[in-house]
């Protein structure tokens, strides 16, 4: 079916059907109000399967951040709820990094260890580790403001990794960086997955093309109050490298594809004169 | 800011000056307004029987135990206040109701109720340290950004690692700096409680003084306050690097403290004042018997003027955060935490008066054109980075340099040896002026997008890139151009041409500087043209000297 249609896109409209295993996530119709009254989120539905990596695009304000937030734990939903596997453990990369100032990048990669009780030793050897995989390895014992921006999210990637999440959250977190650390971030992101290592994603971004390179499946948001308008599973995911996904025709069909659909939202949006 | 820090320095000595002189001339009567000479003597005397340290610790003593006392709970009731609603309301408006009434005037009151004896000094210190702790901490707690508490929520905090891995430590800042103000907050008012209420004390010994008429001894107390004054401020700050060490500094890279400093005067950077000195004497020396004596005096100034001038650069560009860690100069030592503000500061005021001392002392043997000339360099050397026409920020840092590096240096080590403004040694001067105003300017070549960013117009950021490198290959080619005019015109001795070995290296360094962008790239020009002029000097000098005998 998938070759029949145009764009070579599969649009996947009844996950439950398709997948066997029940997900790891569920949104169930939820909804975000916030007490000055605005609404985020209007009945979201969205399952997250196991070892799915699934990006989140929007127009801006649309209510991605807060959906990753309520999984989080650190917004209450309005209405729905949210069900999450038994012994799901989470971990969040957020934007700008946002290490501690005050902890050395080895104290950083091993805090989520380290509030979990892990020893010293067991911080030191796990901070050891990923400062070399990230390439980190001079700047272990530097404090976070004498990293670059790209070194600095290298380090929120790895504090949020060297705790071995089920669900690894992602808030945007390249969007502050220049555009070719960006690229490097996202091969990066790219190259830990085929390593096996944060196999289920959340990843929030207003960057499309880094919504179609770093996930399986793109979900697009509407405008404020957010709804999921389309989900879709570009059939260039999965195991290949961001740069070979980058010169592909489809990857340039589902881009535009997905910025048709934003466009939409925001022109439907400025005609109400919200913007 | 800047301007007034230039005063602060001049008018200390100015003040002395006229003062000595007001007392020596009979304006000011000796009996109400000793002279400083006399403070000093009383200082001396003061210290050497002991008198003085004894009421330094007294005071000491009370500044550290009231401080103690205060500063322990207000930042233990500050934190608590900054994390809980209901602790917050109860706290904050009464200690913002007491903290503006002035703390002395709680002393009575104190010691009706705790009597005359010591406790009632540390128990009225350490109120006035409570109340400006505990705001500051409060402040320094309710302005954590939220989302650190979030992303340690995020991965498993519970409320007491909250409290001990993020709330703690985000708020020390704040809390060192509360810490800082009582601390010059405690000082003045023991002061104030001693005049009242003591029988000993830096503050009993100033009112004690007064009641004696001893000006001279209430003088040196009160120099000796200025001093403690410093002191605690270089315990604070030390402190500080120990307590929050994020804020500046590389953990596990302290340097030794003499490679700290020797890096922070920079004294390869020294071939610069060094050379002028000697050249303006190898000058002279073709005409006269050479004064040793005045020639080591005069290297030793310039040393002292140029080591302070780098310090006081560090310090300005510091102040106006031109120098991030970006910027790969050599002035590090503050960005890296490794030395304080104030340290480096002091360190060039103490440079400045060892040369100014000199200075002095070459002004008396030689005259007053030799004043000028000083007067004029301990300018160029401060507001060289300082005060709001800091000349390196409005693109004339080249020209400055040209004009004293060059010139002006030659022409005052020339005349403490021949007593005559002689144009010969000016024009010889020149080939030396451009070389080392090509440092700079491959300094400024370098830094040249930066100092965009950061508005420091220099005149690279005046002319562009492409101007900027004309420029270099003008300072670099005029250097060799210059002397070889002059060889033509028969200013200069031919036996100098032994600097065109240095030809080869200099046209490298155009070539890079002609095609490279990069700062990284740009760099080695900078150390290598620091070479080219350490290089092309000393050979330039041994011409010189050579041609004494050819």
């Amino acid at each position: 079916m998938s070759h029949a249609l145009p764009f070579c896109i599969v649009i996947v409209e009844e996950w439950l059907n398709v997948m066997q295993q029940p997900p790891l996530v569920r949104f169930e119709q939820i909804a975000v109000t916030y007490p000055n009254g605005v609404q985020a989120l209007a009945d979201v539905s969205l399952d997250i399967p196991q070892h799915q990596a699934v990006s989140i695009v929007g127009p801006s304000g649309c209510g991605k951040t807060t959906l990753l937030r309520v999984l989080a734990g650190l917004e209450h939903v309005s209405r729905g709820r949210v069900i999450v596997a038994p012994e799901t453990r989470l971990a969040m990369v957020f934007q700008q990094g946002l290490l501690f100032p005050w902890m050395s990048v080895a104290d950083n990669i091993s805090y989520g260890l380290m509030v979990r009780g892990a020893s010293p030793q067991q911080c030191r050897t796990a901070a050891r580790e990923w400062c070399d995989r990230m390439g980190l390895q001079r700047f272990i014992d530097v404090y976070p403001h004498q990293l670059s921006g790209g070194m600095q999210q290298r380090v929120g990637l790895a504090r949020a990794l060297a705790t071995n999440p089920d669900i690894l959250l992602l808030d945007e977190p390249f969007a502050a960086l220049d555009a070719q650390t960006r690229l490097l971030m996202q091969e990066l992101l790219s190259d830990l997955r085929a390593q096996g290592l944060c196999g289920t994603m959340l990843f929030v971004t207003h960057a499309i093309d880094e919504a179609l390179i770093v996930a399986d499946r793109v979900v697009v948001m509407s405008s404020r109050p957010g709804r999921i308008i389309t989900d879709l599973t570009p059939d260039f995911a999965g195991g290949r490298r961001a740069d070979q996904v980058r010169t592909l025709p489809a990857f340039h069909a589902a881009f535009d594809h997905i910025w048709q659909q934003i466009k939409t939202e925001v022109s439907a949006q400025m005609h109400e004169g919200v913007l | 800011m800047s301007s007034s820090r230039w005063l602060s320095l001049v008018s200390p000595l100015v003040l002395i000056v006229l003062w000595e002189s007001a007392v020596a001339f009979g304006v000011l009567n000796r009996v109400f307004i000793p002279p400083p000479t006399e403070v000093a003597v009383e200082l001396w005397v003061s210290l050497r029987d002991g008198s003085m340290m004894d009421d330094v610790l007294i005071s000491a003593q009370r500044i550290l135990f009231g401080f103690l006392l205060g500063a322990i709970p207000a930042t233990l009731l500050g934190i608590w206040s900054g994390l809980n609603r209901t602790v917050l309301l109860l706290v904050r408006p009464l200690a913002t109701m007491l903290y503006p009434v002035p703390k002395i005037a709680l002393l009575p009151l104190v010691i009706v109720v705790l009597g005359i004896g010591e406790v009632s000094k540390v128990v009225t210190v350490a109120v006035s340290v409570f109340l400006m702790v505990v705001i500051h901490t409060i402040g320094g707690v309710l302005q954590i950004d939220r989302r650190y508490f979030e992303a340690a929520r995020v991965f498993g905090a519970n409320q007491r690692t909250l409290l001990r891995t993020v709330a703690f430590p985000a708020s020390l800042p704040a809390v060192v700096e509360g810490w800082k103000l009582a601390m010059g907050f405690a000082l003045t008012l023991i002061v104030g409680v001693e005049f009242v209420g003591a029988s000993d004390g830096i503050g009993y010994r100033i009112w004690q003084s007064y009641e004696l008429y001893a000006i001279a001894d209430m003088m040196a107390a009160v120099c000796v306050i200025a001093v403690m004054g410093w002191l605690i401020t270089l315990i604070l700050d030390e402190v500080e690097r120990l307590v929050v060490p994020w804020r500046h500094t590389i953990k596990e890279s302290r340097m030794p403290l003499v490679r700290t400093w020797w890096n922070a005067v920079r004294p390869w950077s020294y071939t610069a004042a060094i050379i002028p000195v000697l050249l303006g004497a190898a000058i002279a020396a073709q005409s006269v018997a050479l004064n040793w004596w005045y020639l080591v005096l005069a290297l030793i100034g310039s040393i002292a003027i140029q080591g302070g001038t780098n310090l006081m650069n560090d310090y300005y560009d510091y102040r106006k955060g031109t120098d991030t860690a970006a910027v790969k100069g050599t002035g590090g030592a503050l960005l890296r935490g490794d030395l304080t503000p104030t340290q480096i500061f002091w360190a060039g005021i103490i440079a400045f008066a060892i040369g100014s001392t000199i200075g002095l002392y070459l002004v008396s043997v030689s005259g007053p054109f030799i004043f000028w000339l000083g007067l004029f360099s301990v300018a160029v050397g401060y507001f060289y980075t300082a005060g709001p026409f800091a000349l390196a920020y409005v693109g004339l840092g080249e020209v400055a340099v040209f004009i004293f590096m060059g010139p002006v240096m030659v022409l005052g080590s020339y005349f403490l040896q021949i007593p005559d403004v002689a144009w010969p040694a000016i024009w010889a001067s020149l080939p030396v002026a451009f070389v080392v105003a090509a440092i700079l300017h491959a300094n400024n070549l370098r830094d040249i997008d930066t100092d965009r960013l950061n508005h420091k117009r220099t005149l690279a950021t005046v002319f562009g890139r492409e101007g900027a490198r004309l420029e270099y290959h003008l300072l670099v080619g005029g250097t060799f151009v210059s002397q070889w005019l002059l060889i033509g015109f028969g200013v200069v001795p031919w036996t100098t041409l032994i600097t065109t070995i240095m030809v080869p290296l200099a046209w490298r360094l155009m070539q890079i500087a002609a095609t490279e962008v990069e700062a990284a790239k740009l760099h080695p020009v900078l150390r290598q043209t620091a070479v080219l002029h350490m290089r092309f000097g000393l050979l330039y000098v041994i011409g010189w000297v050579v041609a004494l005998w050819v």
